[in-house]
């Protein structure tokens, strides 16, 4: 292996050299190996084949509102991966909704704004708002993502066959992540009506004739009348993958947070004369989506020397003998590596991931929404904290990136 | 019984012991008359006799844990609950005759019930692409109870196989080119929405799938065991949760350990700190393997830990007790 690794710097005998290239897919796991571990003559530092530090991220970029025609969009790339997303705003009513009951729709009496007020206080401990929310986003599905990956991005790929299971995997766990860090506030997809107060008298002179056009609501107007949500936003999330070169999930999720910062919601009422939803033409009308916080997702691959360990040895050493095992080896030859935001060549050499979701409050302190570890057992605890510090540097580095697009 | 009213009746069941957990002891008589009563048609003598076995050693299981360390968790700022005594999950083994192995489990805290089987090493037709010259492909189906799989499904599948490819022998011999295809229905318990999280009918999963295997004697270099976890918003620990307490947690973690200890699988979703997450995993560890014992060769460790009432010990329970009716013409005769 280290003969064939030096053979094409010595070009004076060409029958037997063999290009990288040759010898990275004809040997693929000893490739990415002979660039982990150098040999110990020469003081090279251990590099990925694609030249990066092992725990090092692509260069990304990110672009926003790149779709003329989606009322938010971003086009992100991590490397080669580059994924497009596009939000489409649509108008569910309320009348659409069989489950839908008046009760639902004027048990907040509180204004959209001092609602949003008092959560941003008292943060999210306000049991009875994550309820509601909970109520509205997720048994209505108002966010419905969907990842694309037939488009060609890959040559495992086929365009225009049936979404993959692993197309299907990612847009489950996409969505399943923009419920669980409660991203979107349901308060900015609701469209309220609040009834004209009309003081008594008023309303009987109005009453008779009014009677045919005014909502059912109304017919109760003792004090001021409650508001009541007519209708709500639905936002299809629509993610398609046109390059595919390993971690996809990252960029899908990076992809999905810029173009939700981007996105911005027409200004819309309740007409009651046409007993429609309405919405302003001007683009000085629409109002961004408040976000809370800021997940970044960073992925991570564990790249073993020994690549038949698992199934070659037949007993595999007890956790603690192993630890005890890394600690010994420490200094000298590492047994494994963790390689951040692997590429398409390292997946393929990879069966261990983990996936760690970080956000950051203002003071600073590191919130886990999600950390994934799955494919293998060589990650112990001290390695997750390594990847939980890791993933809060690629933080700051996302933040920036996204603040600028 | 017809399924619904079974599965109203098993609700109430875990409701009730979820009451009793939290507010102190009841009276074993309710719990043996829930065992009976919601075994179901699966249900054999064995996974009874488990399960009473199960449940009649885990409060002395868990004062041996508290005297053999107490400090480990109670100087943590965190706080726990802890469970008095524990209502076992019931398993049995080989229910479907056709395949080459299958299991039912029943995870009593969620409610949900899984019926799995396995064939291995099996044939896959028409499947050039996912057949690997050198070892076995691994293939997990769920069918939902009251629906057809989606997209939870899908990515519930891919974390089963991701953690089983590893796990199964797929370069035995006989298993190269060739397929093991672990199918679970969920055939009790609540659905799952779109969008929901599937953590809660992971662990059961998890649980079923290892014993289908060990049923359908597939080669595995370890075997599992897994905790399902949540972390309600006051910072407690509840261990087990039910789906109520699982529902209004503020972090839910599902966690897999191998028979020797390593950490196989890891979910963890909400808003948690790595300390808390820490304080869980050493939770379940607890739960699934019993607690750690320091240095002692292996086999005199397994002796010291008695390992019955966690969740591998469970597992291997259940195993035995197999065997044991299996070979009972061997060994009545000895």
């Amino acid at each position: 292996m280290a003969t064939s690794a030096a053979a094409p710097a010595s070009s004076s005998r060409p029958a037997l050299s063999l290009p990288p290239s040759q010898f990275a897919r004809l040997q693929p796991h000893a490739y990415l190996l002979a660039h982990l571990s150098p040999p110990s003559t020469n003081n090279q530092p251990s590099i990925r084949a694609n030249g990066r530090a092992p725990t090092q991220f692509r260069v990304t970029s990110a672009n926003a509102g790149s779709l003329t025609h989606t009322n938010g969009s971003a086009v992100v790339r991590i490397g080669d991966t580059a994924a497009v997303c596009g939000v489409r705003a649509e108008l569910l009513h309320t009348e659409d909704i069989a489950s839908w009951s008046v009760s639902q729709a004027t048990s907040s009496n509180k204004s959209p704004r001092s609602a949003d007020q008092t959560e941003e206080l008292g943060e999210q401990d306000d049991n009875e708002t994550i309820e509601r929310e909970r109520a509205h986003i997720e048994d209505l599905n108002l966010l419905v993502p969907n990842l694309s990956l037939s488009t060609g991005c890959a040559p495992g790929f086929i365009p225009g066959s049936a979404p993959s299971s692993l197309a299907q995997s990612l847009s489950h766990q996409i969505l399943s992540l923009l419920h669980s860090t409660r991203l979107v506030r349901a308060d900015d997809l609701r469209i309220w009506y609040q009834p004209p107060s009309m003081g008594p008298e008023e309303l009987e002179r109005h009453n008779d004739e009014e009677q045919m056009d005014v909502d059912t609501a109304q017919n109760d107007p003792v004090e001021e009348s409650p508001r009541e949500i007519k209708a709500f936003w639905v936002l299809y999330i629509d993610i398609m993958i046109i390059s595919l070169a390993g971690n996809a999930f990252d960029a899908a999720w990076a992809a999905v947070l810029a173009a939700l910062r981007d996105t911005k919601l027409p200004k819309a009422w309740w007409d009651v004369d046409n007993e429609t939803v309405v919405c302003s033409d001007s683009i000085s009308d629409a109002r961004k989506l408040s976000l809370r916080g800021l997940p970044v997702a960073s992925s991570f691959a564990v790249f073993e020397a020994d690549a038949a360990a698992g199934w070659r040895a037949a007993v595999i050493p007890e956790a603690a003998e192993m630890k005890a095992q890394r600690l010994a080896r420490k200094g000298g030859v590492s047994e494994r590596w963790l390689l951040a935001d692997p590429d398409g060549y390292e997946e393929g050499l990879t069966q261990e991931r983990a996936c760690v979701v970080v956000d950051k409050d203002t003071d600073g302190k590191v919130i886990i929404l999600k950390m994934e570890k799955n494919g293998g057992w060589t990650i112990d605890t001290e390695d997750l904290q390594q990847l939980v510090d890791l993933s809060s540097q690629r933080w700051e580095e996302m933040k920036r990136i996204l603040d600028e697009c | 019984m017809s399924e619904e009213a079974k599965l109203s009746h098993t609700l109430v069941v875990s409701d009730l012991s979820a009451k009793q957990r939290m507010w102190g002891p009841r009276s074993t008589k309710n719990r043996e008359s829930f065992f009976h009563d919601a075994a179901g048609p699966y249900a054999s003598p064995s996974s009874l006799r488990t399960t009473s076995k199960t449940d009649t050693r885990s409060p002395s299981r868990q004062s041996n844990s508290g005297q053999r360390k107490p400090t480990t968790w109670l100087s943590f700022p965190l706080e726990f609950s802890f469970s008095t005594t524990m209502v076992g999950p019931t398993a049995s083994l080989s229910n479907l005759s056709r395949a080459d192995g299958s299991a039912s489990f029943k995870c009593p805290t969620t409610g949900y019930k899984i019926l799995g089987s396995v064939n291995a090493p099996v044939e896959l037709p028409g499947r050039r692409d996912a057949l690997k010259p050198e070892e076995a492909t691994v293939e997990v189906f769920i069918k939902p109870g009251n629906t057809t799989a989606g997209v939870g499904e899908r990515y519930a599948e891919g974390i089963i196989r991701t953690m089983l490819q590893k796990l199964i022998l797929g370069r035995e011999r006989g298993f190269p080119r060739r397929g093991v295809v672990i199918t679970l229905a969920i055939v009790g318990g609540g659905a799952i929405a779109r969008g929901d999280s599937y953590l809660t009918l992971l662990p059961s999963l998890l649980h079923t799938s290892l014993l289908a295997l060990l049923s359908g004697a597939v080669p595995m270099s370890m075997t599992y065991s897994a905790a399902l976890m949540a972390v309600s918003k006051s910072n407690v620990i509840v261990s087990n949760p039910t789906l109520v307490e699982a529902k209004a947690a503020s972090s839910l973690h599902v966690l897999a350990f191998s028979s020797k200890g390593h950490l196989l699988l890891n979910e963890s979703q909400g808003r948690f700190d790595f300390d808390t997450w820490k304080t869980v995993q050493q939770r379940a560890h607890a739960l699934c393997r019993g607690v750690e014992l320091p240095e002692v060769d292996g086999d005199i460790a397994m002796e010291a830990q008695g390992d019955s009432g966690t969740a591998e010990g469970f597992v291997r329970e259940t195993v035995e007790d197999h065997l044991c009716r299996d070979y009972a013409w061997k060994i009545n005769t000895e």
